[in-house]
């Protein structure tokens, strides 16, 4: 710990509480991740081999990477490039709103890292804008892997995931009926959530709470077919519950600004059925990206502000018309 | 991938001799820390206290066959994998920490119930420690006070790349390119002599692939075939592949020779005779059963609230 010099408290995170620091060595400034591997008389969790096993082995522009990672007492502490800001913040910034380009380049950025993960059998599991952080140079990152997990090979298909993972807005239908067997494609209805939340600048499907969530899918997409959705009828909550029938809205009331090109993107993702949903890497060469206005240039995408996660929580603060605490608007926010 | 792996980057040796090596400074940091303890005995005495690096390397191989029993006996049955990955995490603990600090029979549990998790083999500690043979609670106890150690020990790299899966590509591929007749005919000589190679130290040494080569190709002589042609024309570029193939070759007769020179598990009573000592030697600090050990656990938990 000698190498580092702590300078505040950033956030917290799925295990622990997130510190800026700096290393004194080399003057980086750095985020360092306190984890703490196990509780008086519990072994460690499943879910923290997980993060560790993966965070080892990824390299990637877009992902997260560990720097370095330190022993500390019953914790470990992992050590990342500091990233001022994040896509949440960013679009939670009113003054200072993403333009299209650079919406479209931090869409790129989203594909290019979640084609890395897919393509080396990892699923995230838990995208959602807070988790998409943007460095110093303005390249966005994917982090906090905590729930992530690698891919069964195909022999070992027999076995089965927890469905309560990811945060509920971002959530692919199959979880919400309570799927064991998905598989990535849960992230790239993430992607598709994500992307309609940037142009819309607000989350696409805002449910309060899992049934509300599952509801608003429906009553927006539509009752799902056998055709739109055959294996439906195999998932475990499938009979467990009943909603209206609806038609369902066209994605052009749904994310009202947005183009045909863009509208088709979005619904190559936002799809009942999995299987069909567009896979990362195929997506970066979608004509969205290479139609006008073109994304930015990676060199070129705004730099954030040191203190611009701080102004954010500033701004929500003043606007905020309740008097929720910071650290509770947060949690809710986050979940 | 095994190329960029910490497995090929940090837990792959060159030669015995820097196995040796390792494993003598790991018994003369014990000793040194502890030289205080032999400094009123006579020079007789003095040379019998601690154990020798000779020592620990048997009473480690001991418990190697005991961990592999262990492993066979478990149930729900246990998937290869996680035999293979337990093997590594022992026999990397033990290069770098002295059996006088951490008893084999201890880290070997540890070892299992670590490789479950990391492969995902989901079984409960309840369910696990179900497997041990006498006090349940104290070896949950034990699993759960040495996994933190076992973990940082093994510097967090708890990826392990097995020789299983390089396995199963070479059998597909000699279904697919070889006029090997029925090539599972080869899997019950490949698994036995995989299940002899664990006790080795083949895995501190050779890559996954290697092994895996090894493996086919020991299984294929035992059953009167022959893959040279295979492996010197199809499995390898003709044109370039030449000095690779020398090497190739060198690693596949070393892992082979392995089985016939290095499998031979000490006997009981050369265990018993060490064991006895190293009830005398035994760092008391970070023995399970001792008071000091107790009352240091305590004073760690206290602070940890």
């Amino acid at each position: 710990m000698d190498n580092y010099k702590l300078i505040e408290h950033i956030g917290n995170g799925a295990h622990g509480h997130v510190l800026k620091g700096l290393n004194v060595k080399t003057n980086e400034e750095v985020a360092l991740k306190r984890i703490h591997l196990k509780k008086k008389g519990n072994d460690i969790p499943i879910s923290v081999l997980r993060e560790i096993k993966i965070l080892l082995t990824i390299e990637s522009e877009y992902v997260m990477e560990l720097f370095d990672y330190i022993s500390h007492d019953c914790s470990v502490v992992l050590i990342f490039e500091f990233m001022p800001t994040g896509l949440w913040e960013v679009l939670h910034d009113l003054d200072d709103p993403p333009s299209i380009p650079h919406i479209k380049s931090y869409m790129i950025m989203l594909l290019k890292g979640v084609t890395y993960l897919h393509e080396n059998g990892i699923m995230h599991r838990d995208l959602k804008p807070a988790n998409l952080l943007i460095s110093n140079n303005g390249i966005l990152k994917i982090a906090d892997l905590g729930l992530s997990r690698t891919l069964w090979s195909p022999e070992e298909n027999g076995r089965t995931y927890t469905h309560q993972v990811a945060t509920r807005w971002y959530r692919a239908p199959e979880l919400l009926y309570g799927s064991r067997h998905y598989d990535q494609s849960v992230d790239l209805w993430a992607v598709g959530c994500i992307f309609a939340e940037m142009i819309n600048k607000t989350a696409l499907f805002p449910g309060e709470n899992d049934i509300e969530q599952l509801a608003m899918v429906l009553h927006n997409l539509g009752t799902p077919t056998n055709q739109s959705w055959p294996s439906l009828k195999d998932l475990p909550d499938y009979n467990k519950i009943t909603f209206p029938p609806s038609k369902g809205k066209l994605f052009e009331e749904l994310v009202p600004d947005a183009d045909s090109t863009c509208i088709n993107l979005i619904k190559s993702f936002i799809r009942y059925d999995g299987s069909k949903r567009l896979p990362a890497r195929k997506a970066i060469s979608h004509a969205y990206f290479y139609q006008q206005p073109l994304p930015c240039l990676e060199q070129q995408m705004p730099r954030p502000d040191q203190n611009h996660r701080t102004k954010i929580k500033q701004q929500l603060r003043r606007n905020s018309k309740f008097d929720l605490n910071l650290d509770e608007l947060f949690c809710l926010l986050n979940e | 991938m095994f190329p960029s792996s910490s497995q090929k980057k940090s837990w792959i040796f060159s030669n015995e001799q820097e196995l040796s090596k390792q494993r003598e400074n790991a018994n003369k940091a014990f000793i040194q820390r502890h030289v205080q303890r032999i400094q009123y005995l006579g020079d007789e005495e003095k040379s019998q206290y601690f154990l020798s690096p000779n020592e620990e390397r048997m009473l480690v191989k001991f418990y190697e066959v005991k961990m592999r029993d262990f492993c066979r006996r478990f149930t729900p049955e246990m998937p290869k994998v996680v035999i293979g990955t337990a093997f590594h995490y022992l026999k990397r603990f033990y290069l770098n920490n002295s059996v006088m600090d951490y008893h084999p029979k201890e880290m070997l549990i540890t070892c299992v119930y670590l490789a479950c998790k990391v492969e995902e083999f989901n079984v409960s500690i309840k369910q696990f420690v179900g497997n041990v043979k006498g006090d349940l609670e104290k070896a949950t106890d034990i699993i759960l006070n040495n996994e933190l150690l076992l973990m940082q020990q093994l510097n967090y790299q708890l990826t392990i790349h097995n020789p299983f899966r390089p396995i199963e590509g070479l059998l597909i591929d000699l279904k697919v390119r070889s006029h090997l007749r029925d090539p599972d005919r080869l899997r019950p000589s490949i698994d036995d002599f995989l299940d002899k190679l664990w006790l080795t130290d083949a895995c501190l040494l050779y890559s996954p692939a290697q092994i895996a080569l090894a493996a086919i190709l020991h299984s294929a002589s035992k059953n009167q075939e022959n893959l040279d042609a295979y492996v010197t024309q199809t499995l390898l570029d003709k044109n370039n592949g030449s000095q690779y193939l020398k090497d190739l070759i060198e690693a596949v007769r070393k892992i082979r020779t392995f089985l016939v020179k290095n499998v031979e598990p000490p006997t009981r009573d050369q265990v018993k005779r060490i064991e006895k000592r190293l009830e005398v030697c035994r760092n008391e600090e970070t023995n399970p059963d001792s008071e000091v050990y107790k009352q240091k656990l305590q004073e760690m938990l206290y602070e940890d609230d």
